[in-house]
């Protein structure tokens, strides 16, 4: 009984993947957000390094990994593949599931396969400093690690209601060297702005990203680096889905169904791209792609796709995706890395060419099915991977019902070791379930995200 | 230093062990069946925990309304600024209340029940924080700590006191005891909540002024709410906030008619809701949780009747409810009386909490068996 699936370090993969060169029509372009024009390369120098542009809008198949960047990857990667027997028999399922352990790097999620490669190519141009957003921490204790290998400084805004949770990850993200600053700040005129309007706010992170953009392009020195949502980022991520199934091979399995939670759409476009696009290629017809979010920032669930704002304050492209609103603030939910008012733009045209399909899940369910993988696996996942879980949970039990044998994969993004105050509360009776009135805000009058 | 002005209702809890279902004007009934003397002794436990805290002062009244529970309670620093003579009466707490007021203290504490309660804030309004021991038996009003230990603890919390929005309910005990259960809202009181549950969750921002909570509710609500429909908006300080940040004055206590962001009638009772109802086309409900349990329906807004939300329709009720009073109230309550109208609320309920947000709620609901 085989319990983890393991590759060697010469069997890592040598390539991303680029499931954009398997649609049949291109995406949407980004939009500049004054004009309302499709941007170009030009309009996006200021922040990113040419190299990482290109990645953006190329439909190549396969772009190789730089052996600089493989060799930090191997570090942590190939991560392992576990197969789930004590879950399993703990669920009475005749499913088998299957989790992607992402935890394994340094910063203890999957965040660290993009932050690396774009800290190389940041270094590569040239660029001295750079300025990020996080969420829950996970990004920006990423992307502290990743620069502090290229010898880069490294100015991180955290979401303030994450900031005042998460004080480890803060530490983390200092012990690696980088400047950690809870978002809205002063430090910036959007992030000002945002305090005058509202100096109670929790933050967002549309405002993190702001005043990041803002520090970035105000400073010659300085790049930008996002954590989720854009192509190149996701383009990253796709090692785990490589990964994945070189593993499932092994034991001659092929997943029925590949389930990952969904904030800005990286994790799960890691695991789940690689199968997306045997889908779209007709080689897999049938994989059942699942994406995870908060009943109470159900983007992909109740959002509308449409062309909106990455960030709070306008300074990004207005992006095709699903969205809530870019001035919608999430509540402060445990899973912080959850808390984005859009979506993958790839991701969300999945959704909406119906090759994936998307779920939502309350905090106090998703803490339950946390507690039973800890009680069962004894991994203690972050809250973000709890929805992921709580998914593959859910799947496993449909298949006790219908009684069938369906191979279940999810990406087990990341560990909660730092997020134990967010246990205290669930094992309190104290969390709370958010949801998102949709219905009400259908009623109410103009109350469509203002875009084009 | 912190002053406390104490006022024990002596005859409060004695009705509930003997059956009388509450004790006004029924205290020699009660002591005739054997009843014995509550408030006393469940107010002597929090002043023992306080008695050794040198921040805190108290006014009080002679005899079994303060004096004698601070004395064995062994209080050291403590006045007596109201006398009363012979059986204690809701005379006599008023009067109590407003010679606190007269010194200046910045907490009523007391140990009754929702009479109690009702004739204190029917003074103090939401002037001076109110904080009620409980004294055994029917509480309705939200003005009361868990118990008299935890009452102790809020009072010993350090700096200012947070404060929360708590409804003043009482029973028409006559009415009561011949069966019937009517509750009416007499007030809404400012009471201290404990800071370290409230630490507990890390929940800082959604926790941290309840009056900021009322107005992202009522933002969202001012965008929901359309031309030409009806909105009756039943009795607390949320709806009350709804209303005001469409420029309509709203009674506190009351149900209010709202259509086109104008007041149709104020202060309603079940019939003229009814007639209000008839012929418009479009109906909506807004309640908040009121009182210790959180009833949606059946408790301070009783006017909201059954028939009323079966003419208007379950799904155009919209319950509004801020973080603060949420997280006291795990489980929502409905009592329409009409039991399969109660059932038709499910097992869960929406209740929006803030802009653009709602919380997922439970509603109790009777085992079948029950």
């Amino acid at each position: 009984m085989q319990t983890k699936i393991l590759l060697d370090e010469e069997q890592m993969p040598k390539r991303w993947y680029n499931v954009q060169a398997e649609l049949k029509t291109p995406l949407d372009p980004p939009l500049h957000p004054q004009t309302k024009k499709p941007i170009g390369p030009d309009d996006l120098k200021a922040i990113f390094p040419m190299e990482l542009i290109r990645q953006e809008v190329t439909t190549e198949r396969y772009i190789d990994i730089p052996a600089e960047v493989q060799d930090v990857l191997r570090l942590w990667r190939p991560s392992p593949l576990y197969r789930a027997h004590r879950l399993e028999k703990f669920l009475k399922t005749p499913a088998k599931i299957y989790y992607k352990w992402e935890g394994v790097s340094p910063a203890g999620s999957h965040k660290p396969n993009t932050s690396v490669p774009q800290a190389y190519y940041n270094m590569k141009a040239g660029v001295e400093r750079i300025a990020t957003e996080t969420g829950a921490g996970q990004w920006g204790s990423a992307l502290a690690f990743a620069t502090m290998l290229y010898d880069l400084e490294c100015t991180i805004y955290m979401v303030r209601s994450s900031y005042t949770q998460k004080p480890y990850r803060k530490s983390m993200m200092q012990a690696w060297g980088a400047e950690c600053i809870p978002s809205p700040s002063t430090k910036t005129k959007c992030g000002q702005a945002m305090l005058q309007k509202d100096p109670d706010t929790p933050g967002s992170l549309g405002m993190a990203i702001s005043e990041a953009v803002e520090d970035a392009a105000s400073h010659a020195n300085t790049n930008y680096a996002l954590g989720s949502v854009l192509n190149h980022v996701c383009l990253h991520q796709t090692i785990i889905g490589q990964e994945c199934r070189e593993q499932l091979a092994m034991v001659d399995e092929y997943p029925d169904v590949v389930i990952g939670c969904v904030g800005g759409g990286s994790n799960f476009a890691g695991i789940a791209f690689p199968f997306a696009g045997d889908i779209l290629t007709g080689k897999h017809k049938d994989v059942d792609l699942i994406g995870v979010e908060p009943a109470s920032c159900p983007t992909l669930t109740k959002g509308l796709y449409t062309y909106d704002l990455a960030d709070e304050a306008g300074y990004t492209p207005l992006l095709k995706m699903f969205t809530l609103g870019h001035d919608f603030v999430p509540p402060s939910i445990h899973a912080g890395g959850l808390r984005y008012h859009g979506d993958s733009p790839i991701v969300s045209r999945l959704v909406h060419d119906g090759v994936m399909r998307a779920v939502s899940y309350h905090q106090s369910e998703v803490f339950l099915a946390a507690q039973t993988f800890a009680r069962t696996e004894g991994i203690i996942v972050a809250p973000e991977t709890s929805h992921a879980v709580k998914g593959a949970i859910d799947e496993a039990l449909k298949c006790k019902k219908s009684g069938e044998k369906k191979t279940i994969l999810f990406n087990c993004s990341g560990h909660g070791n730092f997020d134990m105050s967010a246990y205290d509360a669930y094992f309190a009776g104290k969390l709370v379930d958010f949801e998102y009135p949709d219905e009400l805000i259908k009623q109410a009058i103009g109350r469509i995200p203002k875009v084009p | 230093m912190r002053r406390i002005g104490l006022l024990i209702n002596p005859v409060a809890g004695m009705g509930g062990p003997v059956g009388l279902k509450g004790t006004d004007r029924m205290a020699a009934e009660a002591r005739a069946r054997g009843a014995v003397p509550q408030a006393n002794r469940r107010a002597k436990t929090t002043l023992e925990l306080l008695a050794e805290n040198d921040g805190l002062s108290f006014v009080t009244c002679s005899g079994a309304m303060g004096e004698e529970c601070c004395r064995e309670a062994r209080i050291r620093n403590f006045n007596v600024v109201y006398q009363y003579d012979g059986e204690s009466s809701a005379k006599d707490t008023q009067l109590a209340v407003r010679q606190f007021l007269a010194t200046g203290v910045d907490l009523i504490l007391f140990c009754g029940g929702d009479g109690t309660a009702r004739d204190i804030v029917g003074v103090v309004g939401q002037a001076v924080p109110v904080l009620g021991i409980p004294a055994w038996v029917k509480m309705y009003s939200a003005v009361f700590a868990i118990d008299p230990k935890a009452a102790a603890e809020i009072i010993s919390g350090e700096g200012a006191f947070m404060l929360r929005d708590a409804e003043v309910l009482d029973v028409d005990e006559d009415a009561y005891r011949a069966g019937v259960l009517k509750t009416q809202i007499f007030g809404i009181a400012r009471v201290p909540v404990l800071a370290g549950m409230i630490q507990l969750t890390k929940q800082v921002f959604e926790e941290s002024d309840e009056e900021r909570a009322k107005q992202e509710i009522a933002r969202f609500m001012k965008e929901v709410m359309l031309p030409d429909t009806l909105y009756i908006l039943g009795a607390g300080t949320t709806t009350e906030a709804i209303a005001r940040h469409i420029g309509v004055v709203k009674t506190l206590l009351g149900v209010d008619v709202i259509k086109n962001e104008k007041c149709v009638a104020r202060d309603v009772d079940e019939k003229t809701l009814l007639a209000l109802v008839d012929g418009e086309r479009e109906v909506r409900i807004i309640v908040s949780p009121i009182g210790a349990q959180g009833f949606i329906l059946g408790r301070g807004n009783q006017q909201i009747s059954a028939a009323l939300v079966r003419r208007v329709g379950i799904t155009n009720i919209i319950v509004v409810g801020t973080p603060h009073k949420l997280r006291d109230t795990p489980t929502l309550y409905v009592d329409t009386g009409d039991a399969a109208l109660n059932a038709e609320f499910g097992n869960t309920i929406l209740v929006v909490s803030s802009y653009h947000m709602a919380q997922r709620k439970r509603i109790w609901q009777p085992k079948p068996d029950q």
